[in-house]
Formats: structure tokens, C-alpha cells, sequence
């Protein structure tokens, strides 16, 4: 399983980011977060630490991350 | 006891010392004024007691409780000041974008500016480290401009600025968080002007703990079923805002629309990279509205104009106000206007633009706003409550003549002729009963009240009064009060997610009284500045009742006033 991005759709809105920090750390913030959305180029990035759990795509309302099974 | 959700810490910056501390958020304050929009609020009350341009008006930027965390959009920041407009201690709400969960993160609930800085500057917020700084490079730029000058110079975060108009004081300036959101109106960009600060740049690393996980996370979870099961979701992140009001058609719109852009967790972002013949502009595309309904049929200038009052920092809806005022008071003989004022076309507007934000000519005269113009000409301006334009009414900028809640609302409202807090489905025409009795339920009220408010058509003072309540609630938490928002909340669903997130347990009734509060309160502090009186020209073939379609005379809205005091609990010996 690989989480695939979509950068065209992303807005920004940067839940995945809180979604990723609140499962592995049970507290929301953007620099504990293993996916990484790059302002204001809209570029989304993966940490080495992640290992494609799926919360990120399951949080994202705008289909900019998908996973590929 | 540290509170879940609240950083715990409120910033101060005084400029003219340039000192810097922190102070400890005491939980009791935070659970008397809820968070965000309340604890603001009681600071700017407490705090703002002096003339606009001095040094001590404070500037007071703060955010809620559910910011920082993922619920969906809880992006809400608002910033207090005493307001140039018109002198009343009021606020702009922005769409938070990255800064307000930027600033939780780096430890604060709010930043508290004083002072006016020697020469321009710059706050610079990095957790702990908070540095002021020179903005030389950055004075006399656009808020364009600024922002991409600061992301370049100091990386990712977010960034409240103003242009050019708050810069040169004018009255009715906005400032702009990154770039996309307007903290507006009544002229908080010329406070921050005056103070020589261009911007606010915050960065934080820190977290946001919840207080009752479990609890949270089965709340969260049916709140994300039901925003994802809504079938017109998809719609609204397709369209946005121009899904009602179709003001470009839809194919041109998806074609010149490069990008959607969302507010933190924003299941329906409403800002816009839009690219017009090659050249590229951040704005919204409801910004169109205004300049089209005025004349200017061709988007791509509306575009443009749109793009250049937002890069000066200027509210449109006033500009457009005092531009009609002046265009009268010219054909009067009673103001020279050098140029023609015209509303059709882009040059004309432009000009108008740089005239006012550059203070130059005429343009001097509009940038001191309604109340010098009035004084000058000896004439009354249509449709001007405390100073400002009301900007719903029969004539524009927004037309519509059925008078409801925002209606009502842009006379009541402490700080002057704002819709935002006087949403309810009045905002429709033509609503059926059963779709109050919903919405009404969801603000929080009991079936007797709701028959109340609904008996005898539809009793739009009363209603309003909890239209401001269901606001101030949604504020102090931080979640966005838009319609195609707060349809997903209910104030029992607040209730239960401030008591998850926080810890401090309320109940739906608690919460509401606590708003009430903190809306009286903000009352009280205006009672000097503000009155509360309708526009002649709204009963000169003007506003109609909103279920009936009959005209409505000045008796008729005071009688609405009166109805809305008397459920604030606020007699004013009327």
C-alpha cells in the first residue's frame, strides 16, 4: 500500500498534517506531522518516519492524497 | 490546571519600549469568556481605552479553544482594537489560513501590540522567540508583495500585513491574513498603521493537547460522517461561494481558477488562485460581487479592481460607498471631485483607488471615511450607520430588499454594519417555517422559545439575538460561522467539544449564557460610541418585511430593536 498526492488538489488546509501529529503523538501540531505540506507552493512531502498508515488520506476532503493498493 | 485546547499564555508586545513578555491565560477568565473571541473581547474591553491613533489602543489578535486541532474548520482568529470608523471597541474576524493555529502552536491563545514603534517593523513570533523587527524593505509595498518578501526572508508561517492604505491611515483599511483573508472592516489596518507595524509573522512547533480524547474522537468522527455524507460537499469545494450566487459562469470560473485554497482543516475552502490573461491573483471570487453589481460587467476587470483594493488594504464595500457619496456630493457642487467617478469603468476605480490610498487630492478627504465627509459637506449619507456603509441594502453594494437578520443586525451590532454575526436563514428569501424551527434548534433554543420567535411571522429582533449568541459561540471557539460551516453544529455539539477539548464541562445552556455575556458586555462598551439608528432612506421605498413582502416603516424596526434588547436583557430605559 503507497499513499499517492495530488498536489493540483490540495488547498492547503493542512489536515493531514494534524490528522498524522494526533495518531502518533495524541496531540495536534504541524512539525510532529510525517507528511508535510509546503506553503505556498503546495507541494506535499512524506518524512522517512512515514509508513503509509492512511490517516493522512482518510482526513484529506479534497482527494488530494489517495492510496494505492 | 492547564486547560486542553488553550496554549495557556497570552503575548504583549509594546512597541514604543520595545519589551516583550508573557503572561499566564487565567482558566477562569478563559471559561467566564470562553476562549478566542470572548477573552478577546474582555481584553479590548478592559484595554481599549483610548483614541484610535494613540499609542495604547491595543491591537489584539487571539484564537480559540478548537484551533489547532482538526476540527473541521476551526481557523477562526479575530483582532480587537478600538475601531477608527467610528470609535467603538469592535473586531475583525479573518478566516485564520495558516496563522491562527501558527500562533497557538507557538504557545499563545492571543498577542497583545501597544505602543507605536519608532520606524516600520515587523513582529516576528517563533515560539519562544519573539523579536521585533525592521520592515524598511517592506513599507510602501502591497500586502502582495509583503507577504512573499516575509515567506522568503523567514520561511513557512503565517502572516497578518497591511498595504499601503493602512499604512497612510486610512480609516477604512484592512489588514490581510496571508494575504487571502480580510480582518476587516472599520479600519484595523490604519490602527496597525499607526503603530508603524507592517506585519505580524508567526511560526510555531509546539502542540495542542485535548483534554478527553475518547470523547473527542467519537465527536469528531460523526461530525466528519456528516460533512462527508452532505451531498452538496462537493459542490461548495467546487464552487464555492458562487454556487448561490453565480456571478461568472461556472465554465469561465473553473477555467481561470487555477487552485482552490482552504482555512486549516476548511472542509470548504473559499479562496481563490485565479489567473486572468497570465497574470495571477490570490483572492476570492466572491470579491467579484460588489464590482459587478456596480457595473462593471466584465469579471476579468472586476478581477483586477478586486485585486488591487485587496493588495492597498482597502474595504471595498466602503470604497464603494464614499465613491457613490462623492459622485453626489460633486453633482451637488459640494464636493470638486478632479476626476469622474465610474463605476463601469476599471481606470476610473483604479484611480480612485491610489487617490484614496495615497491620500492625495480628494482621495485625502475619502480616506478620513463617512463622518469628516458628512461634517464637510453638510449632508447626510444614504444607508450609514456608526460611520459606515451598510453594506446590505435595497440600493447596493449587496442588493436586497428583505429585511432580516443581517439586515437588522448591520444597526445593532456594537461595532457597526456587520453581517457576519447576524446569520440565521433570513440570509435566503423565502425560507420555509420548518427550516427556522431546524436552524433554531441547532443555535440551542427550546421548542417554547422557538414558537415565540416564530409566532406573528417572524420576530427578526428576537431571532437576531440569538443569531449573536450562536456567533459569539462558534467565534470563542474558532470555528468558522458560515452557513455551508454551521450547518454541521449544533450549540449542544459546541458544548460537548469545548468540554472534550478544554475540559472545562459545560452545558449547551452554560455556553449560551456565556455568550450572551460576552455580547452584553461589548454592548456596554459602546454605549458612548454607537447608536443604534436606522438610515432614513431604508423606508423610502426600501427594505420590505421578510415574510410578508410589505414595506417597513422606521416603527417597525425599532420595534425590532426594542424586541432584540429586551431578549439580550438590556432595557436602556426605552
Amino acid at each position: 500500500m503507497e499513499i499517492v498526492s495530488h498536489p493540483e488538489k490540495c488547498t492547503g488546509c493542512m489536515r493531514c498534517m494534524l490528522a498524522c501529529s494526533y495518531t502518533y503523538t495524541k496531540k495536534f501540531s504541524l512539525s510532529a506531522a510525517r507528511i508535510k505540506i509546503k506553503l505556498p507552493e503546495y507541494t506535499i512531502e512524506f518524512t522517512n518516519d512515514c509508513n503509509n498508515c492512511g490517516k493522512c488520506v482518510e482526513h484529506c476532503f479534497y482527494g488530494a492524497l489517495e492510496v494505492e493498493k | 490546571m492547564k486547560l486542553g485546547g488553550f496554549s495557556g499564555k497570552v503575548l504583549f508586545v509594546d512597541l514604543s519600549r520595545r519589551k516583550i513578555w508573557r503572561e499566564t491565560l487565567d482558566p477562569k477568565l478563559a471559561a467566564e469568556f470562553i476562549g478566542g473571541f470572548g477573552i478577546c473581547a474582555k481584553m479590548a474591553c478592559d484595554l481599549a481605552n483610548s483614541d484610535v491613533f494613540d499609542p495604547r489602543n491595543p491591537v489584539i489578535i487571539g484564537t480559540g479553544p478548537l484551533v489547532g486541532t482538526n476540527v473541521p474548520a476551526a481557523s477562526r482568529l479575530y483582532a480587537f482594537t478600538r475601531l477608527p470608523a467610528n470609535g467603538a471597541v469592535g473586531w475583525g474576524g479573518g478566516g485564520g489560513v495558516t496563522f491562527a493555529c501558527n500562533l497557538k502552536f507557538a504557545g499563545y491563545d492571543a498577542a497583545v501590540i501597544t505602543g507605536r514603534a519608532e520606524k516600520p517593523s515587523i513582529i516576528k513570533i517563533e515560539d519562544d522567540d519573539v523579536e521585533i523587527c525592521d520592515a524598511g524593505d517592506l513599507w510602501g509595498l502591497g500586502i502582495n508583495r509583503t507577504c512573499e518578501e516575509i515567506w522568503k526572508e523567514y520561511g513557512e508561517g503565517g502572516i497578518i500585513a497591511i498595504g499601503q492604505a493602512g499604512e497612510n491611515l486610512v480609516r477604512f483599511s484592512m489588514a490581510f491574513v496571508d494575504r487571502l483573508s480580510t480582518i476587516g472592516r472599520g479600519g484595523i489596518g490604519a490602527v496597525m498603521g499607526s503603530k508603524n507595524l507592517k506585519a505580524v509573522f508567526v511560526r510555531g512547533t509546539g502542540e495542542v493537547e485535548i483534554a478527553d480524547r475518547k470523547r473527542y474522537e467519537e465527536l469528531c468522527s460523526q461530525l466528519l460522517d456528516a460533512i462527508r455524507s452532505y451531498p452538496y460537499t462537493k459542490e461548495w469545494q467546487e464552487l464555492g461561494l458562487l454556487k448561490s450566487l453565480p456571478l461568472v459562469p461556472k465554465d469561465v470560473y473553473l477555467q481561470i481558477r487555477k487552485k482552490r485554497v482552504a482555512c486549516v482543516s476548511c472542509p470548504v475552502g473559499d479562496k481563490d488562485v485565479i489567473d486572468v490573461g497570465g497574470e495571477v491573483y490570490s483572492t476570492s471570487a466572491l470579491n467579484l460581487l460588489t464590482p459587478v453589481v456596480m457595473g462593471m460587467g466584465d469579471y476579468r476587470k472586476a478581477v483586477k479592481l478586486t485585486a488591487a483594493l485587496d493588495d492597498y488594504g482597502l474595504d471595498m464595500f466602503e470604497f464603494y460607498g464614499l465613491l457613490e457619496f462623492a459622485r453626489e456630493l460633486d453633482r451637488q457642487g459640494k464636493l470638486e471631485l478632479d476626476e469622474e467617478v465610474d463605476f463601469t469603468s476599471l481606470n476610473s476605480m483604479l484611480h480612485w483607488a491610489r487617490m484614496i490610498t495615497f491620500r492625495q487630492g480628494a482621495g485625502n478627504l475619502l480616506a478620513r471615511g463617512f463622518a469628516e465627509l458628512e461634517m464637510r459637506s453638510g449632508v447626510k449619507a444614504k444607508s450609514v450607520v456608526k460611520g459606515m456603509r451598510a453594506y446590505v441594502t435595497p440600493r447596493g453594494p449587496l442588493v436586497w430588499n428583505l429585511f432580516g437578520t443581517m439586515e437588522l443586525g448591520q444597526i445593532v451590532d456594537p461595532r457597526g454594519p456587520h453581517v457576519a454575526a447576524g446569520g440565521s436563514p433570513t440570509y435566503f428569501a423565502k425560507r420555509p417555517v420548518e427550516s427556522f424551527r431546524k436552524h433554531l434548534r441547532r443555535m440551542g433554543l427550546d421548542d417554547a422559545k422557538i414558537d415565540e420567535i416564530l409566532s406573528d411571522g417572524i420576530r427578526i429582533g428576537k431571532l437576531l439575538c440569538y443569531s449573536h449568541i450562536w456567533f459569539t459561540i462558534l467565534a470563542s471557539l474558532g470555528i468558522c460561522a458560515r452557513a455551508q460551516i454551521n450547518r454541521f453544529y449544533s450549540a449542544e455539539l459546541c458544548a460537548e467539544l469545548y468540554s472534550a477539548v478544554t475540559g472545562i464541562n459545560v452545558s449547551r445552556k452554560e455556553l449560551m449564557m456565556r455568550a450572551k455575556g460576552v455580547w452584553r458586555m461589548l454592548k456596554l462598551a459602546n454605549l458612548k460610541t454607537a447608536e443604534d439608528i436606522p438610515p432614513e432612506d431604508w423606508f423610502e421605498d426600501g427594505f420590505r418585511d421578510y415574510v410578508t413582502g410589505k414595506p417597513l416603516s422606521r416603527e417597525d424596526v425599532e420595534r425590532m430593536i426594542e424586541e432584540y434588547y429586551e431578549e439580550m436583557g438590556l432595557s436602556f430605559g426605552r
